[in-house]
C-alpha cells in the first residue's frame, strides 16, 4: 500500500514522483522570527499568511510548531489547526514533543497528518505514548536518531537508533514501515569544528544504511543545518548540492524554507566542485582545509553581489563572539539554535559570550571603543542569555557570583549602580539589583537571604557617601562577612579608605566605575581583593582652582529686583532651554563619545553621522512628546553679608546661610560678594528647577526592557536639559535684575561665566552643605511644581537643580 | 601646542592662555599640567580632558 497523508482537500504521497517531498519550515515559532513575532501578538492571521507562502513556492507539507516559552502552545494549536486545515490545501505536520498538544492536534485535523517528532531521548517513555496515538489517529511520524546518549553523530549510530525505534514502532506496535520517517539529523560543516568535518557524510551513509536495513521505511532531514555559519549565498548553493546528493543516497524528503531552494541545473560545475570538496571532506590542498578552500572560493562572488554579508563566512562560535563584541543582535537566534546543538546553554554562556565581552572591556579600558558601544555589546549579551537561560540547568546558576547592588536611603539615583548592574551581569555574574533608597537594615536582610559573595552601595551625593561611612559599624555588627564595593559620582578613594575601610572587617572597596568594579570582582575570585588604601601624594601641592582675586569690590551698584519674594513658573519656552544644552559635555562625557584613539578628522565623522543625527532626533522627541515639564520656583531676598554667613529675609525671617571661607589665599567666602548692612545691604535670588518625572519614567523603562544603549542616552540627554534649563533660568534672573548687558555669545560662553555675577549650586565646592536646600525649600517651597526633599536633601525628581544667584562683577567659581 | 576640552563641562584649556584659576603660567602644554592639576570649573582631573584640533 502506497504510502501517503491527506488534508480536507487533497492526498499528498510521501514519496513523490520527483523527490523530495518538501516540507515548509517556516511556522515555526524556534525557527521563524516573523511566524514568531506574529504568534506573540496573537496574529493568526499573518500565521496562516505564512503558511499560504509556502504552499505557493512549492511546499507538499507545512511544519506547524507553537512551542515556545510564554505561549501556550496547546491554547495556539487549538486555534491554528482548524484555521489551516480549512484554509491550506496541503496537509500538515504536527511539530511538537507534548503528548497532550499532540493528541489534541490529531483530534483536530481532519485529514491524515504527519507527527513530527519521538527519539528516545528519555530511554523510552514518551515514545510510547506518541506512537499510540500515531496509531490511533492513522497518522505518520518522524523518527529522530537521538537516544539516551544524545544526538546520534556517526553513520553506525543513527542506523542503530534508527534500528531501535523501529522495533518500538513496527514490532511492538504495529505501524507499518512506511508510516515512518528517519531523521538522522545534519550537523553543520561550515563551522569549522574538526569533529564535524565527515558530519555530511555521516549522514548520508545513515541515510542509505537506514534504507537498506529496515526495507520501507522513508527518510526525512532538517536540510539546511548542514550549511550553517556560512553566507546565505553560499549556503544556497552547499544546501542544493547536498540535497542532491543526498537524494542519491535515498532520502525522501526535507524540512526546508521553500522559498529557498535552488535547482542544481543553475550551479556552475566549478562551484559545485568545491561543494563536493566539503561535502564529502576532501583535502586539495595541505595547507587548507576543504572549509577554507570553500569559503575564499564563495566570498568574492558574494561580496561583489551582497554586500554586508561577508561576515557570515566565519565560524559559528566566531560568529556570536563577534556580534557581542561589535553589538549586533541580527539572526542572533538562529546562531544560538546552531550552537545549541553542539553545546550546553552555560557552555555558550562561558565559553563564547563572556569571553566576548571581557574583550569588549578590555578594548573600552585601552580606549579604543566607547561607551555607547558597550552598553550595544551589553544588549547582545543580554539578549543571548535571555534566549538560553530557560534552557538551562538549575545547577548552571548556583556556582555563579553573587552580587548585591543598592542604592543606599534618602538617594534616588539609579543609573550608577544599574551600570554597574549592567557591566557585571553581562560578564556572567549573578546580580541582585535592589533599588533606589534602601535602608542598611534591608541590605543586611537581603545579602543573608541571597547569599551574596559581594555588596555593592551607590550614591549620587556626598551626604550618601556619609550614609555608606556611617553604616558601615552596622554591617560589621549584622555579621555581613563579604566585601563591599562603592561607588558614586561624590565618592573619593580618599573617603573610603579614610572614613569606610577602618568600620567594617573584610575588604571595602572604592570603585571608579562600572569596570573598575569588574575588575575588582575578579581580583575577588583570584583571591586578590584588598581593602582600598589612600596616601596624600607627598609632592603636590594644593591648588584650590578659582578666582585668585581677594579685593572684592565693594561699591558695585546693587541692581533692583524685579519683585522681593518667592514665584513659581509653569510656562517655560522649551525651545530656548534646549538652545542652551551643553553638546560638548553631553556628547563626550554623558554620552561617552570621547575622542579616544580617533584622529580629529576621524572623531569629527563620527560625531557628524551618527552623534549629532542621534541629539537631533532627541531633541526632536523632547519638543514633541512633552517629555519635560520645565518648572521654576525662584525669588529675590533682600539679604546681608555677616562675616561668613548670607542672611536672607523673607516673609519677615531671617534665613541664614553659613558658608566656609577657604584656609589659603585669597581666603574667600561666597558672602564675600555680598555686602553688609553696614555697606547698605544687598539683593540676593535663588531658584530651584525641575524638567519634571517623565522622563526618569521613560528611561526606567528602557532600562528595564534591556535597552542599555538607548537608556544611557535618555538619561544623559534629561540631565543636560536639566542643566540647560538652570543656564535658562539664570540668564532670565539675569535679565530681570538688569545685568545682561555683556550676554555670552555661545554656549562655551556660558560654560566659562562670560556674563555678570554667578550661580552656586549648594553641594557645589564653595557652598558644599547640601543640607542648605532646607533654608532653600522653607523660602521657596518647590513643593508647589512638584519638588520634595528626601532625609538627605536630595531632591525628587532627580533632573532638577538648585541655586543661589549672585550679581557681584567678580563673582564667579571657586573651591574651598 | 594642543588645546583640550573637559568632557564634564566644556571648559577649554588653552596652553597659550594657561590656568590663572589653577596657577599655571601662559604657555605651559596640556601634557606638561601637573597630574594634580584639575578642571578649573568643574574640578575634574586631567584623565577627563579630549584633545581638539
Ligand atoms: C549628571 C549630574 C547631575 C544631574 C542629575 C543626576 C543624574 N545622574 O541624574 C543634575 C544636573 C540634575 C544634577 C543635579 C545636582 N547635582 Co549633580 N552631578 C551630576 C554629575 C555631573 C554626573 C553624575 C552622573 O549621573 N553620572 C553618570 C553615572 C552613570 O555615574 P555614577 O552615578 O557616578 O556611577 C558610576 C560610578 O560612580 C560607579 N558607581 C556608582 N555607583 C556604584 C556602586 C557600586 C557598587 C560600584 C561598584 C560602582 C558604582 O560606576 C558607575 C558607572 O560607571 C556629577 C559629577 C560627576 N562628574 O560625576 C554631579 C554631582 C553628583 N552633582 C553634584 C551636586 C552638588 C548636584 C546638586 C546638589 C546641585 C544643585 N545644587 O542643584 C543637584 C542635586 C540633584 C538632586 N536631585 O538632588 C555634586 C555632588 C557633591 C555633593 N555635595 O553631594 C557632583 C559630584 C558634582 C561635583 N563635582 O560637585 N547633577
Ligand atoms: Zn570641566
Amino acid at each position: 500500500m502506497k504510502a501517503s497523508i491527506a488534508s480536507l482537500y487533497e492526498s499528498v504521497e510521501l514519496i513523490q514522483p520527483i523527490k523530495p517531498l518538501i516540507i515548509g519550515e517556516r511556522c515555526n515559532a524556534n525557527g521563524s522570527k516573523r511566524f514568531r513575532e506574529a504568534l506573540l501578538e496573537d496574529d493568526y492571521d499573518t500565521c496562516l499568511t505564512i503558511a499560504r507562502e509556502q504552499e505557493a513556492v512549492g511546499a507538499h507539507v507545512i511544519d506547524v510548531c507553537t512551542a515556545y516559552a510564554g505561549r501556550d502552545e496547546m491554547k495556539d494549536m487549538e486555534t491554528l489547526i482548524p484555521t489551516y486545515s480549512s484554509s491550506l490545501k496541503v496537509p500538515l505536520m504536527i511539530d511538537s514533543t507534548t503528548p497532550a498538544v499532540i493528541e489534541r492536534s490529531l483530534q483536530l485535523y481532519p485529514g491524515r497528518c504527519i507527527v513530527n517528532s519521538i527519539n528516545l531521548e528519555d530511554g523510552g517513555v514518551n515514545i510510547y505514548k506518541v506512537l499510540k496515538l500515531v496509531k490511533k489517529y492513522g497518522a505518520a511520524v518522524v523518527a529522530l536518531t537521538i537516544d539516551e546518549k544524545g544526538m546520534a553523530m556517526t553513520a553506525p549510530e543513527k542506523i542503530s537508533v534508527a534500528k531501535r525505534i523501529y522495533k518500538i514502532a513496527v514490532d511492538e506496535l504495529g505501524l507499518r514501515p512506511q508510516d515512518i520517517l528517519f531523521d538522522p539529523l545534519t550537523f553543520t560543516i561550515g563551522a569549522g569544528d574538526e569533529n564535524l568535518r565527515d558530519a555530511a557524510i555521516q549522514t548520508m551513509d545513515a541515510i542509505k544504511g537506514i534504507k537498506e536495513e529496515l526495507p520501507g521505511v522513508l527518510t526525512m532531514l532538517g536540510l539546511s543545518n548542514i550549511s550553517f555559519g556560512l553566507s546565505p549565498a553560499s549556503r544556497k548553493i552547499l544546501n542544493a548540492v547536498f540535497l542532491h546528493e543526498a537524494l542519491e543516497h535515498g532520502l525522501d524528503s526535507c524540512i526546508i524554507d521553500a522559498a529557498k531552494m535552488m535547482p542544481l541545473a543553475s550551479i556552475s560545475e566549478e562551484d559545485r566542485e568545491y561543494c563536493y570538496d566539503l561535502l564529502y571532506d576532501r583535502v586539495k590542498d595541505p595547507e587548507k582545509s576543504p572549509l577554507l578552500r570553500f569559503i575564499e572560493h564563495f566570498s568574492t562572488a558574494v561580496e561583489s553581489k551582497n554586500d554586508g554579508e561577508d561576515e557570515k563566512w566565519k565560524p559559528i562560535e566566531a560568529q556570536l563572539y563577534d556580534k557581542v563584541v561589535t553589538g549586533n543582535r541580527d539572526d542572533l537566534e538562529d546562531i544560538l539554535d546552531m550552537l545549541l546543538q553542539r553545546r550546553s546553554p552555560i557552555g555558550i554562556i562561558n565559553d563564547i559570550l563572556v569571553p566576548g565581552m571581557r574583550h569588549v572591556g578590555e578594548l573600552f579600558g585601552k580606549g579604543e571603543i566607547l561607551l555607547p558601544f558597550v552598553l550595544q555589546s551589553a544588549e547582545t549579551m543580554k539578549a543571548s542569555v535571555r534566549y538560553l537561560e530557560p534552557l538551562m540547568e538549575k545547577s548552571d546558576e548556583s556556582d555563579r557570583l553573587k552580587i548585591l547592588l543598592a542604592t543606599v536611603q534618602g538617594d534616588v539615583h539609579d543609573i550608577g549602580k544599574n551600570l554597574v548592574d549592567i557591566i557585571l551581569s553581562n560578564n556572567g555574574y549573578k546580580v541582585y539589583n535592589i533599588g533606589i533608597k534602601v535602608p542598611a537594615e534591608t541590605i543586611i536582610q537581603k545579602a543573608k537571604e541571597y547569599d551574596v559573595d559581594i555588596v555593592g552601595l551607590s550614591g549620587l551625593l556626598v551626604k550618601s557617601a556619609m550614609v555608606m561611612s556611617e553604616s558601615m559599624s552596622q554591617y560589621e555588627e549584622a555579621g555581613l562577612k563579604v566585601p563591599i564595593f562603592l561607588g558614586g559620582a561624590a565618592l573619593t578613594r580618599k573617603f573610603v579608605a579614610e572614613s569606610c575601610v577602618p568600620g567594617y572587617t573584610p575588604p571595602v572597596v572604592y570603585n571608579q566605575d562600572a569596570f573598575d568594579a569588574l575588575k575588582k570582582v575578579r581580583d575577588f575570585e583570584v583571591g586578590e581583593l584588598k581593602a582600598t588604601t589612600w596616601e596624600a601624594p607627598s609632592d603636590a601641592k594644593v591648588v584650590k582652582p578659582g578666582v585668585k582675586d581677594a579685593s572684592i569690590i565693594r561699591t558695585n551698584p546693587v541692581p533692583e529686583a524685579p519683585f522681593l519674594g518667592d514665584r513659581i513658573i509653569t510656562d517655560i519656552d522649551l525651545e530656548e532651554v534646549l538652545a542652551l544644552i551643553n553638546k560638548q559635555a553631553l556628547f563626550r562625557g554623558r554620552w561617552g563619545y570621547r575622542r579616544g584613539k580617533m584622529t580629529g578628522e576621524e572623531y569629527q565623522d563620527l560625531i557628524r553621522t551618527r552623534v549629532e543625527p542621534l541629539y537631533e532626533d532627541f531633541r526632536r522627541q523632547f519638543l514633541k512628546e512633552g517629555l519635560i515639564d520645565a518648572k521654576a520656583a525662584y525669588g529675590y531676598f533682600a539679604c546681608e553679608s555677616r562675616e561668613n554667613h548670607l542672611v536672607m529675609s523673607h516673609n519677615g525671617k531671617e534665613y541664614d546661610y553659613d558658608f566656609p571661607r577657604q584656609a589659603e589665599a585669597p581666603f574667600l567666602c561666597l558672602s564675600d560678594y555680598y555686602k553688609s548692612a553696614e555697606e547698605g545691604g544687598d539683593v540676593a535670588g535663588l531658584f530651584v528647577v525641575t524638567i519634571g518625572e517623565e522622563v526618569s519614567k521613560r528611561t526606567a523603562e528602557l532600562y528595564a526592557a534591556d535597552e542599555y544603549h538607548d537608556y544611557l542616552m535618555l538619561h544623559a540627554f534629561s540631565v543636560e536639559v536639566t542643566d540647560a534649563l538652570a543656564e535658562y533660568w539664570h540668564r532670565r534672573m539675569r535679565q530681570e535684575l538688569g545685568i545682561s548687558v555683556n550676554e555670552p555669545e555661545n554656549i562655551h560662553g556660558y560654560v566659562t561665566q562670560q556674563y555678570q555675577g554667578s550661580r552656586y549650586g549648594f553641594g557645589y565646592p564653595s557652598c558644599p552643605d547640601i543640607s542648605a536646600h532646607g533654608l532653600v525649600f522653607d523660602m521657596l517651597k518647590p513643593e508647589r511644581i512638584g519638588i520634595t526633599l528626601t532625609e538627605n536633601y536630595e531632591m525628587v525628581p532627580e533632573q532638577s537643580t538648585s541655586a543661589l544667584v549672585a550679581h557681584h562683577p567678580q563673582a564667579k567659581y571657586f573651591a574651598v | 601646542m594642543k588645546k583640550y576640552i573637559c568632557i564634564n563641562c566644556g571648559y577649554i584649556y588653552d596652553p597659550e592662555a594657561g590656568d590663572p584659576m589653577g596657577e599655571i603660567p601662559p604657555g605651559t602644554a596640556f601634557e606638561d599640567l601637573p597630574d594634580s592639576w584639575v578642571c578649573p570649573l568643574c574640578y575634574t582631573t586631567k584623565d577627563n580632558f579630549d584633545p581638539i584640533d
